[in-house]
């Protein structure tokens, strides 16, 4: 029983890091990202290592997304407000 | 052969595998929803394997999941850009979210028996329930 519930929790890890992957908008990723983290959590379970999967869901399901998620929003504010700067400069010549 | 386990096995093969799918296709609306609904499924698993594995303490782990997966959902409703697109299924994300944690909640009760543990899957159970209601309004935008 433990192998079966190994290798599925194996197969959902490589099936979600595959769907990370072949994601390319970068905060649709950190969403499946966040799913990743659970699903390594489960594994961490399975093979008996509960405190591994418990700093990995803490880590994985909450931190990373957020991280991410702040960051392509800083990141797109940015070249919003360069974009409007370079309009602003082009209206000035 | 351990009747937990296999439930535990079951619900991770056909509730998350069908959450992974929702959450890597489609738009942002069913994405979320998806993720939200395998937060509250793995609750549900981790508590399967406690009793599967006959150590208590795994219980903690689904403590934990029922605390941080509404969080985690709210911060991506709070951040994502775009508007939502959610789909008419999301209404029954609630229900749903309801009937299986009763359903896994219950029998795991009149397996542990009274007493301190018992407690600690009902507020679990209650916990869940709570972000059930809380992230399925949230990601209807409502």
């Amino acid at each position: 029983m433990d192998d079966v519930l190994g290798g599925l929790a194996l197969l959902f890890v490589a099936a979600a890091a595959t769907a990370a992957v072949l994601n390319r908008d970068p905060a649709r990723q950190a969403l499946v990202l966040s799913l990743l983290g659970l699903g390594l959590a489960v594994l961490f379970t399975v093979l008996q290592a509960p405190d591994v999967g418990l700093s990995q869901l803490a880590v994985g399901s909450a931190i990373t997304p957020l991280m991410i998620l702040l960051t392509v929003r800083k990141v797109r504010r940015i070249g919003r407000g360069r974009q409007a700067e370079d309009d602003g400069k082009g209206r000035s010549r | 052969m351990n009747w937990w386990l296999a439930g535990a096995a079951l619900l991770i093969l056909g509730g998350l595998g069908p959450c992974l799918w929702g959450a890597a296709t489609g738009g942002t609306g069913r994405r979320m929803t998806a993720q939200n609904t395998a937060t509250l499924l793995l609750c549900l698993v981790f508590l399967l394997l406690a009793q599967g594995y006959e150590r208590p303490a795994y219980t903690d782990l689904a403590l934990v999941v029922s605390v941080l997966g509404p969080a985690g959902t709210l911060v991506f409703v709070r951040l994502f850009e775009t508007p939502s697109d959610t789909p008419a299924a999301a209404r029954l994300l609630s229900p749903l979210v309801t009937a299986a944690t009763v359903a896994t909640v219950v029998p795991l009760c009149v397996a542990t028996g009274p007493g301190r543990a018992m407690a600690k899957l009902i507020v679990i159970g209650v916990l869940l329930l709570a972000g059930g209601a809380v992230t399925s309004r949230a990601v209807r935008g409502g």
